[in-house]
C-alpha cells in the first residue's frame, strides 16, 4: 500500500519538478524473470493441504499466471508467476473427498493478507508497544543462533521453550527433535479447545488414544451429544460427506439424527429432534438411556447381537455399575438432574433398539467440564452397546497411523494442554531455577485464547527474549522481540497426518503450491538451518539441511506400504507423492469387520489397527478402576452468578486465529446472521426478564472479569445459559479483527477437567445485565425476519 | 442438443455450513463490504443460508434454506430492465451483462427472492488480497447490479473444452463453486435438458418444491423439502 | 372595485420590470439550495451512491419517492387548467399560468430525480433510443422506458401548454421595455402583432393542447404508478395504482397550486386578482380530491386486508401498525382527517383555511408516496431478506434542492414572465368574456379593452 502511495507520489512530483532523468518509476521497478512456465489464462491445479483447523483436509490450489509484487533477497519487484486462485478439495483425498469447509476455502486469505508480516523484525520500542524495525535474515539468524549457543554453553538449555499449537506431522517432529538435541523440555503445544478428553477416555473405552472415525453414511440412527459434527469439531467436512448420505443417500432409508446440548449448534439445528439437557450431565443422560436398554433386555441392532455383551469392547467395564445393569440410572431419577423427561429418555432408548445402525457421538461442551471424562466415558459406553455394527462394522472407528519412516510421528499427549501452559506459566512467574529465559513461539496466540487465571501475559513479560515465527502481529507476538515471519502455508511444504475422518491411513504431504510473495522463511528450514549453525548434538539429531529433505525422508518408508502409489523407485514415489497431495492405505473392506484400519485387528471391535511403530508412543491403558458417575463443579455461585456460561467455537474463526480473515468476517453466523461482530445468545424469556432486547448491548461478569457485546435473543437456547462464540475480541491482530467484539475466553474460569487436566470451558458461571441499547452494541446482522412464513411475530 | 442448466437444493441434506457462501465470494469476485457497509444492509452473497425458527424453547426448530438466484424462466427482473442488462440466455440462464446496466435497481425490486445485489461503491481489495482474484470473472463497478450467474465462466469454460474436443458434456463434468463445495451434496447442478442426469432425476423427486413457485417465476432452481424419520420408516 | 386594462398591465408587468431585496434574498436562498443539491450530487457521483442510505433490499426510497411526489405535484397545472379551459370555466384566467408553470418545473424536476438516482447517470442517455454503436434499443417492455416517453412527452408538452399564451404577454412586455430587454422581449414574441388571424391561431392551438395534454397527464402518472404495479412486490402489484396514482397526483397538485397562489398573492400583491373565489373554487376541487384520495386509499387497505395474504399483511401491519405506524397516522391526518372539515365548512374555506389545508396535503401525499415505496421494499417475500432504511444527508440535501429548484425556476419566470395572463385577464373585462380586437397599429399589443371586470371575477 504504501509503496504503492511513494510510487504514485514519485510519479507525480517526477511529472511536475523536471523532466531530466526522464525515467518513469515504472522503469525503475525491478521486474524479476519468472521462476516456472505458466500459460496465462490457463489454470492449473496443485495439491495442497488444508492447516486450517486439525482435520487434515487435502486441497487443490488453482493456480494461474499474474503479475505479483514480490521480494527476492531483500529487493522489491514485479514478477510473473504462479498464483494461487481459489482453493478446493482434493478429490482423492479419503477425508475430504473433493470438498472443503468454508474455512478451509479462505485458507487464500492467509496468503494474501495485507497485515501479514513480510520480513524479519525486531523490536525497537518497549515490549508490546508494537515498535519494530527491519532486520535482515543473516542479522535475525545470527542473533538467534548466537543467543541459543550462549543458553546452550551456559548449561541453561533447560530453560529454552517452545510454545506452539497442536499438529500432527513433521513440523512437530522436528520441533521436538530440535528440542530434545538442545536439551530443552519438550514444547508446550497449547489451543483452548484440545480434545485430551475424548482421546483419554477413547484409550480407556476403545484402547485407542484417537479421535473417533465415524462412517456416518451407514447410519441409521445417531445421538450426539454436544458435538457440532456438522460445523467445527473433529473433522467436519467428511462427516457433512458422511450426514448427506445418511440422509438422503440411501433411497427409503432415512436415518434419525437426536442432538442433546445446551444451546443449539449448528449442528443441532439439523437434528429431528432437539433436546437441550442441564450443563455437565450428559453422560448422566446417555448412562439413563443404557439402563432402559440394559434392564428391558432390549436388543439394540436386532435379535443376532444380546445387549450389552458386545465383545471386546471395555467402554461398559470402565463404567461403575454397568454389569449390573447401571440400578442408579432410572430415567424417573434424573429427569431433575438432566432437565429431560423419563418419557423422552424411554423412547429414546426404544428407538434407538429398534433401528439398525446407531451411533453415539460425545464432543464439545460436555468434554468441557469438570466431569468431562465421565461424561465421555459414559456416552461411548452407550456407543459400545448400541452401535453393534449390524451391517459389517460398527459406525465409529478408528483411523490407522501412516507407518512413516526414521523421523517419525509422535503421540499426541494426553495431558491436558491448560496443564502445559500452566506449568511454562507457573515456572515464569515463579522465577524457578530453569525458568524459561528464552521462548520461541509457533502459531499460538495463549495471550488471546488462555484464560486469565493462567496469567500468561504476566508470565510471558517475564520471558526475557522471545521469538515469533508467526506470519501476524497478534496479542502474543506482539510481545516478542524478534520475529522471523513463516511462508503462508501454500508458499510451503505441508504434511500432516489427519487423526479421523477416514478409514484409511493418510499421511498428507505438499510441495508450495506457489512461490513466496514476502521476505519470509519457511519456520522448518529457519530451525533446521539453527540446528546447523549449532551444531553438536542438534545438528546431528537433525542432519537435513531443507525441510522437504525431512519429509523424504519420513515418506520414502511409505513405497513398500502399498496403497495409493505403486512406484518403484523412491524417486517415483516422492513426485507421485507430491503430486497425489500424499499417500493413503487402501480402502478398507467392506467386510473386513472390525478393520477399520485395513490394517491388523486391534483389541476390541471398536479399536482399529494399530501399528507397531505407534503403539508405543501410546500412553499405556490405566488401569482404571470403574468410574463413578461425577456430578460438574461450576466456577461461581448460582446465586451471585444466576447463569452458565457456554462459549463456543466459531464456525468461521475457530478458535480466534481466523478472525482476520475478511471473507470469515462477513461470513454470516448461521444462527444469527451475525457478521463483524461478536454476540451474546440468551433465551427470549431471559431477555424479557431482564429488559433485554435483541441488539441491546449486555455485560457478562464471571469472578474473573467482564465482557460486553449484543444480544442475541435465541429461541434455541436455555434460559439459565447465556452463549458467546469465540473468536472475536482481538486486541492487536490486523485490520479485520482488531477491536472488534469481545473475548469470552477472557472471562473464563481455570478449572479443569479433574482427571486430565484439560480447560474445562463450560465451567464458569456469570451474571447478566443489560448495559446500553442498541446504539452502544453496533450488533451487524445479514438477515432481517427470524422467521418465516406464515408469519410469526418476532420475540421481542 | 441444448443445454438447460438447473439446480437441486435438498434441503434435507444442508447442513448451513456455508461453504458454498465463500466458495461463491471466492469464485465470482465478490468485494467484502466491511463491517460498516454490512451494518448498513449493504453486504453481497450471492447464495445465502437463510435460517427460520420455529417454534420456542425447548421445542425451538430451525429450517436452514440455501438461497441464490433461481435462474427463474419467467424471471421478473428481466422485462423491467431498460437496457437489457437483465437478460434472458438461450440456455435459459438468467443473465446479467454488467457493462450494460445503469443502474436503476429495478430488477432488483421486481426479483421476489432479493438475490440482485447492487455495488453502493466501487469494490476495494486491500493490498495484496487482490491477486485472489478470479481472472475469468469480471469485476463490477459502481452503480452495478449483480448477481449469482450459475458461475457461467464454468459453462463457458467448459462447453468450449467439450466443443474442442468433439463430444458432450457429461453429466457432473463440472459444477459450480457452491456446488462443487457442499459437502454433505445439498447442492446438485446439471442439465435439466438431459432426463438422466442426477439433477432432472432429483428435481422429479416428490419432494421438489419451487420456492415462492405461487408467483408463476418457474424457477430452474428446485428444493426437495426436508424429510422426517417416521415418513422414511413407514415407507 | 374595478381594474382597468391599463391597471391590470401595471399590476402584473410590475414584478417583471421591478425587483426588490427580498427577491434578491430568496433567489439567493433558492440557489444556494440548489447547489447544495448540486455539490451532493456531485459527491454522490464522485464516492458511490452508496452515500446515500439505500440498501439491499430497500432500493428506491427518498428517490422515488420525490420522483413520484414532484410528478405528482405536476398535475396541478396542465391538467387542471387544461379542463378549466375545456369546460370554459372562466374563473380560472388569473390561476391557468401559475399552474401550468407548476406543472413545467415539477416534470422537469421530477425527469432530473431518475438521472440522480441511477447508479451510473453518465450513462442515462442508454434510455434514449437511437441507434448506437451498441446496436442495443432500450427495452421496451420496461416501465422505466415507458415513464421516459411518458415524461419527456409531458415535459414537451406542458412546456408548449405554457408558452403559447404568454407569447400576447411577451408582445405586451416588448413594447412597453426598451434597450435589451426590449431586444429580447422581441424574440420571444415570436413576431405577435395580435392580427385576428394570429389570435384565431392561438385559440386553436390552446384548444388542440388542452384536449391532447390530459390524457397524457393522465398515462404519465398511470405509467408511474406502473413501476411499482407490474413488479411482484407485496402491496405493489395491485390494479388500483393508475387511478390511485392520478387521483392521488391531482390532489397534490392542486395543493400545491393553493399554495403558490397563495404566496404569490401575498408577495406580488395581487391579492385583487387571486381572490377568495379562486381559493374557495380550487377548495372545494381540493376537498373532492380528498374524498375520492380516501376513497381509493381505503378501496386498497380493504381488498389487502380482506385478501389476506401472509406477504401483504406483513407491509399492511408494518405501515399501519408497527414501525410505520406514526408517518402512516399523519398521513391520514394531512391527507383527509385535517383537510376535510376545514375545506367542507364553508366558513373555514378562507384562503388561509385552504392554504393550511394545502399544505398539510402535500406534506400528506409525500408521506403516501414513501409509505408506497418503503414498507414494501422492507419487507418481500423471504423474511430473511427483510432490511430497514434510513436516509442520509445526502439525500436530505437532494431532496431540500428540489424544493429550491422548484423555488428558483418560479422566482426567475416571475422575473420574465407576468405570473397571471394579462391578456387573459383583459379579455375577462370584456363584457362578452371575449374574442380579441386587434388594431391597426403594429406596434400595438393588440387589445382595445374597456369597461368593468367580468361578473364571475367579481366577489
Ligand atoms: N481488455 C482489453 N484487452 C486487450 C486489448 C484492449 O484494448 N483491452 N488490446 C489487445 C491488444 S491490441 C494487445 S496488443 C494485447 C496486449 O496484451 P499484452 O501483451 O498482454 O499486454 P500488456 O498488458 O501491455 O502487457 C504485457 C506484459 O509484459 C510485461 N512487460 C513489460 N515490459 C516488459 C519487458 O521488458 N520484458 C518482459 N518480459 N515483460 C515486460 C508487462 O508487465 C505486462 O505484464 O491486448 C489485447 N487485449
Ligand atoms: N497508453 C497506451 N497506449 C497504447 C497502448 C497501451 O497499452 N497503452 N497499446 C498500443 C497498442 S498495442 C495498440 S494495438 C494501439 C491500439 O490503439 P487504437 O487502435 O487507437 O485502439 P482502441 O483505442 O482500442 O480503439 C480504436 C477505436 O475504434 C473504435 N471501434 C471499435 N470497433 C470498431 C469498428 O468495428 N469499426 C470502427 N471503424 N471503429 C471501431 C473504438 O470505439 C475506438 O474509438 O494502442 C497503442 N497505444
Ligand atoms: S475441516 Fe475445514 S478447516 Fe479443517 S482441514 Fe478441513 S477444510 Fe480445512
Ligand atoms: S455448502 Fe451445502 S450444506 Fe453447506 S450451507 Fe451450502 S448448501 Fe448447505
Ligand atoms: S431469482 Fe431474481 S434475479 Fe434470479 S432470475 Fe429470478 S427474478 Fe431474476
Ligand atoms: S439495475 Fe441494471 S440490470 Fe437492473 S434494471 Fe437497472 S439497468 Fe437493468
Ligand atoms: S452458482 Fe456460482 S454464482 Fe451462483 S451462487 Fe453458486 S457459486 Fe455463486
Amino acid at each position: 500500500m504504501q509503496r504503492r502511495d511513494f510510487i504514485k507520489i514519485s510519479a507525480l512530483s517526477g511529472a511536475m519538478a523536471t523532466l531530466e532523468a526522464c525515467r518513469s518509476p515504472e522503469q525503475q521497478l525491478i521486474r524479476f524473470v519468472p521462476e516456472e512456465e505458466l500459460i496465462p489464462g490457463i489454470a492449473t491445479w496443485k495439491p495442497s493441504v488444508c492447516t486450517l483447523c486439525s482435520a487434515g483436509c487435502g486441497l487443490q490450489v488453482r493456480v494461474m499466471q499474474g503479475d505479483a509484487e514480490v521480494v527476492r533477497r531483500g529487493q522489491y519487484g514485479l514478477m510473473k508467476m504462479g498464483l494461487a486462485k481459489k482453493l478446493e478439495g482434493n478429490p482423492q483425498h479419503p477425508v475430504n473427498l473433493g470438498k472443503l469447509c468454508a474455512r478451509g476455502q479462505a485458507g487464500l486469505q492467509v496468503l494474501y493478507h495485507p497485515d501479514r508480516i513480510t520480513h524479519p523484525i525486531k523490536r525497537s520500542g518497549s515490549r508490546g508497544s508494537g515498535e519494530f524495525q527491519e532486520i535482515t535474515w543473516d542479522d535475525a539468524l545470527k542473533e538467534l543462533a548466537s543467543r541459543l549457543a550462549t543458553l546452550q554453553s551456559s548449561n541453561s538449555a533447560n530453560s529454552l521453550a517452545f510454545l506452539a499449537r497442536p499438529m500432527r506431522g513433521q513440523r512437530r517432529e522436528l520441533i521436538e527433535r530440535f528440542l530434545k538435541a538442545y536439551g530443552a523440555p519438550p514444547a508446550v503445544w497449547y489451543e483452548p479447545f484440545d480434545e485430551t478428553v475424548l482421546r483419554q477416555a477413547n484409550l480407556l473405552s476403545f484402547g485407542r488414544a484417537a479421535l473417533p472415525t465415524f462412517d456416518l453414511r451407514r447410519a441409521d440412527y445417531v445421538i450426539s451429544f454436544g458435538a457440532d459434527f456438522l460445523g467445527t469439531w473433529n473433522s467436519p467436512v467428511a462427516q457433512s460427506i458422511g450426514y448427506g448420505e445418511m440422509r438422503q443417500g440411501r433411497p427409503g432409508r432415512r436415518a434419525k439424527f437426536v442432538q442433546v446440548e445446551s444451546r443449539m449448534s449448528q449442528t443441532g439445528a439439523n437434528a429431528d429432534e432437539w433436546i437441550p439437557c442441564r450443563p455437565g450431565t450428559e453422560g448422566t443422560l446417555a448412562l439413563g438411556i443404557a439402563h432402559v436398554i440394559l434392564s428391558e433386555k432390549l436388543a439394540p441392532g436386532g435379535p443376532t447381537s444380546p445387549a450389552g455383551s458386545l465383545e471386546g469392547s471395555r467402554a461398559g467395564s470402565v463404567i461403575a455399575g454397568w454389569s449390573a445393569g447401571l440400578p442408579d440410572f432410572a430415567p424417573a431419577a434424573l429427569e431433575k438432574q438432566t432437565g429431560v423427561s423419563a418419557a423422552v429418555i424411554t423412547r429414546l432408548a426404544h428407538e434407538i433398539a429398534q433401528t439398525g445402525s446407531a451411533v453415539a457421538i460425545i464432543g464439545g461442551a460436555p468434554l468441557a467440564h469438570t466431569n468431562g471424562l465421565f461424561s465421555a466415558l459414559a456416552v461411548n459406553a452407550l456407543e459400545s452397546l448400541i452401535d453393534t455394527g449390524r451391517d459389517q462394522r460398527p459406525i465409529l472407528g478408528f483411523m490407522s497411523e501412516p507407518e512413516l519412516g526414521d523421523a517419525a510421528q509422535s503421540a499426541v499427549p494426553l495431558q491436558g494442554s491448560l496443564a502445559s501452559l500452566n506449568g511454562l506459566a507457573q515456572a515464569a512467574l515463579l522465577g524457578q531455577p530453569h525458568a524459561p529465559q528464552m521462548l520461541l513461539l509457533y502459531d499460538a496466540n495463549p495471550i488471546f485464547s488462555a484464560p486469565p487465571g493462567v496469567r500468561i501475559r504476566e508470565a510471558i513479560a517475564k520471558i526475557p527474549y522471545i521469538v515469533s515465527f508467526g506470519s501476524f502481529i497478534d496479542e502474543t507476538s506482539a510481545q516478542a522481540d524478534l520475529i522471523l515471519p513463516d511462508h503462508a502455508p501454500l508458499e510451503s511444504w505441508l504434511d500432516s497426518i489427519p487423526e479421523s475422518g477416514s478409514f484409511q491411513a493418510v499421511a498428507n504431504l505438499a510441495p508450495p503450491a506457489v512461490a513466496p510473495l514476502h521476505d519470509t522463511r519457511a519456520m522448518p528450514d529457519v530451525l533446521l538451518g539453527l540446528a546447523h549453525q549449532l551444531g553438536g548434538d542438534v545438528a546431528k539429531a537433525l542432519p537435513w539441511t531443507t525441510f522437504d529433505a525431512l519429509l523424504r525422508a519420513a515418506f520414502i518408508p511409505l513405497r513398500t506400504r502399498g496403497g495409493s502409489i505403486n512406484k518403484k523407485t523412491d524417486d517415483e514415489f516422492w513426485s507421485t507423492a507430491q503430486e497425489q497431495g500424499g499417500w493413503w492405505s487402501d480402502a478398507p473392506t467392506a467386510h473386513a469387520a472390525g478393520a477399520q484400519g485395513g490394517g491388523s485387528q486391534g483389541a476390541g471391535s471398536h479399536a482399529g489397527s494399530q501399528p507397531a511403530a505407534a503403539t508405543s508412543s501410546l500412553v499405556p491403558a490405566a488401569k482404571h478402576a470403574p468410574m463413578a458417575p461425577a456430578a460438574p463443579e461450576f466456577a461461581g455461585t448460582p446465586a451471585e452468578f444466576p447463569f452458565h456460561f457456554l462459549p463456543y467455537v466459531s464456525q468461521a474463526f475457530g478458535d480466534g486465529s481466523l478472525a482476520h480473515l475478511p471473507w470469515m468476517q462477513e461470513l454470516p453466523d448461521v444462527l444469527t446472521t451475525a457478521m463483524w461482530s461478536s454476540w451474546v445468545e440468551i433465551n427470549p424469556k431471559t431477555g424479557e426478564r431482564l429488559g433485554i432486547r435483541q441488539g441491546d448491548l449486555v455485560e457478562i461478569a464471571s469472578q474473573q472479569g467482564s465482557v460486553r457485546a449484543p444480544a442475541v435473543l435465541s429461541p434455541g437456547i436455555a434460559p439459565d445459559i447465556v452463549a458467546m462464540p469465540v473468536g472475536q475480541g482481538h486486541e492487536n491482530f490486523g485490520r479485520f479483527a482488531t477491536g472488534r467484539g469481545a473475548n469470552p475466553l477472557s472471562i473464563l474460569a481455570p478449572l479443569a477437567e479433574h482427571q486430565t487436566g484439560s480447560l474445562a470451558w463450560a465451567a464458569t458461571r456469570v451474571k447478566l445485565a443489560r448495559a446500553g441499547g442498541p446504539e452502544q452494541a453496533k450488533l451487524i446482522l445479514f438477515a432481517g425476519g427470524m422467521r418465516g412464513f406464515p408469519h410469526e411475530e418476532e420475540p421481542r | 442438443m441444448s443445454h438447460k442448466w438447473g439446480m437441486v437444493v435438498d434441503l434435507d441434506r444442508c447442513t448451513g455450513c456455508e461453504a458454498c457462501v465463500v466458495a461463491c465470494h471466492a469464485e465470482n469476485n465478490i468485494p467484502t463490504a466491511g463491517a460498516d457497509q454490512a451494518a448498513l444492509g449493504r453486504a453481497k452473497h450471492w447464495i445465502r443460508v437463510e435460517r427460520y425458527w420455529e417454534g420456542d424453547f425447548p421445542d425451538a426448530r430451525i429450517r436452514f434454506q440455501p438461497v441464490l438466484c433461481q435462474q427463474c424462466e419467467q424471471a421478473p427482473c428481466e422485462p423491467v430492465c431498460p437496457t437489457y442488462a437483465s437478460y434472458h440466455t438461450p440456455e435459459g440462464l438468467n443473465a446479467q451483462i454488467y457493462n450494460r446496466c445503469i443502474g436503476t435497481r429495478f430488477c432488483a425490486n421486481a426479483c421476489p427472492y432479493n438475490v440482485r445485489f447492487f455495488n453502493f461503491f466501487n469494490p476495494q481489495w486491500d493490498m495484496p488480497l487482490e491477486l485472489q482474484l478470479n481472472p475469468d470473472v469480471s469485476l463490477r463497478t459502481v452503480g452495478v447490479m449483480e448477481k449469482c450467474t450459475f458461475c457461467t465462466q464454468r459453462i463457458k469454460a467448459a462447453e468450449i473444452q467439450a466443443e474442442a474436443e468433439k463430444r458432450d458434456l457429461k453429466d457432473g463434468e463440472f459444477n459450480p463453486a457452491c456446488a462443487q463445495s457442499c459437502a454433505s451434496k445439498a447442492l446438485v447442478f446439471g442439465d435439466l435438458n438431459d432426463p438422466n442426469s442426477e439433477v432432472s432425476r432429483l428435481e422429479r423427486s416428490n419432494r421438489g418444491t419451487k420456492l415462492l413457485g405461487e408467483l408463476g417465476t418457474k424457477p430452474n432452481v428446485t428444493y426437495l423439502e426436508r424429510g422426517t424419520w417416521e415418513d422414511a420408516k413407514n415407507g | 372595485m374595478q381594474r382597468t386594462a391599463e391597471q391590470i398591465e401595471q399590476d402584473l408587468l410590475r414584478p417583471v420590470f421591478h425587483t426588490s431585496k427580498k427577491y434578491w434574498v430568496a433567489v439567493a436562498f433558492a440557489t444556494s439550495l440548489f447547489f447544495a443539491g448540486v455539490a451532493a450530487f456531485c459527491y454522490q457521483v464522485y464516492a458511490g451512491i452508496g452515500v446515500w442510505g439505500i440498501n439491499s433490499p430497500v432500493f428506491w426510497a427518498f428517490d422515488i419517492t420525490n420522483f413520484v411526489f414532484w410528478i405528482g405535484i405536476s398535475h396541478a397545472g396542465t391538467l387542471i387548467s387544461a379542463i378549466l379551459r375545456l369546460t370554459n370555466a372562466t374563473w380560472r384566467r388569473p390561476v391557468t399560468r401559475c399552474a401550468e408553470a407548476i406543472t413545467v418545473f415539477s416534470v422537469l424536476i421530477g425527469a432530473l430525480i431518475p438521472l440522480c438516482h441511477i447508479g451510473r447517470p453518465w450513462l442515462a442517455f442508454w434510455m434514449i433510443p437511437y441507434p448506437s454503436e451498441r446496436r442495443i434499443w432500450p427495452n421496451f417492455r420496461s416501465p422505466l422506458a415507458w415513464d421516459f416517453f411518458a415524461i419527456a412527452t409531458y415535459l414537451t408538452g406542458s412546456t408548449i401548454f405554457l408558452l403559447l399564451p404568454t407569447i400576447p404577454d411577451f408582445a405586451a412586455i416588448r413594447d412597453t421595455a426598451t434597450g435589451l430587454r426590449k431586444k429580447i422581449y422581441r424574440v420571444l414574441a415570436l413576431g405577435w402583432q395580435g392580427t385576428p388571424r394570429q389570435w384565431q391561431r392561438l385559440e386553436t392551438a390552446m384548444h388542440i393542447m388542452a384536449i391532447a395534454i390530459v390524457p397524457v397527464a393522465v398515462s404519465v402518472h398511470t405509467i408511474v404508478s406502473w413501476d411499482f404495479a407490474m413488479t411482484p412486490v407485496p402491496m405493489w402489484h395491485s390494479t388500483i395504482f393508475g387511478p390511485y396514482f392520478v387521483a392521488g397526483a391531482i390532489f397534490s397538485g392542486i395543493a400545491a397550486l393553493i399554495l403558490t397562489m397563495a404566496v404569490l398573492r401575498k408577495v406580488l400583491r395581487l391579492e385583487e386578482y387571486l381572490r377568495r373565489i379562486h381559493f374557495e373554487n380550487l377548495g372545494k376541487l381540493l376537498l373532492t380530491m380528498s374524498l375520492l384520495w380516501f376513497y381509493f386509499t381505503f378501496a386498497e387497505r380493504l381488498t389487502t386486508w380482506y385478501g389476506n395474504a401472509p406477504p401483504e399483511m406483513v407491509v399492511f401491519w408494518d405501515s399501519i401498525r408497527k414501525n410505520f405506524a406514526p408517518l402512516f397516522w399523519i398521513m391520514v391526518f394531512c391527507n383527509f382527517l385535517i383537510p376535510v372539515p376545514i375545506l367542507g365548512i364553508k366558513r373555514l374555506r378562507t384562503i388561509t383555511g385552504t392554504a393550511i389545508a394545502s399544505c398539510t396535503v402535500v406534506v400528506g401525499m409525500w408521506l403516501e408516496r414513501f409509505l408506497i415505496i418503503v414498507p414494501s421494499l422492507e419487507h418481500k417475500f423471504l423474511p430473511y431478506s427483510w432490511g430497514t432504511y434510513r436516509p442520509t444527508w445526502v439525500e436530505d440535501t437532494l431532496m431540500a434542492a428540489s424544493f429550491g429548484f422548484m423555488a428558483l425556476l418560479y422566482l426567475l419566470f416571475s422575473k420574465f414572465v407576468p405570473m397571471i395572463s394579462v391578456w387573459e385577464m383583459k379579455v375577462g373585462l370584456q363584457p362578452h368574456g371575449g374574442v380579441p380586437v386587434a388594431t391597426a397599429e403594429g406596434e400595438h399589443h393588440g387589445l382595445v379593452l374597456e369597461g368593468p371586470l367580468p361578473t364571475d371575477v367579481v366577489e
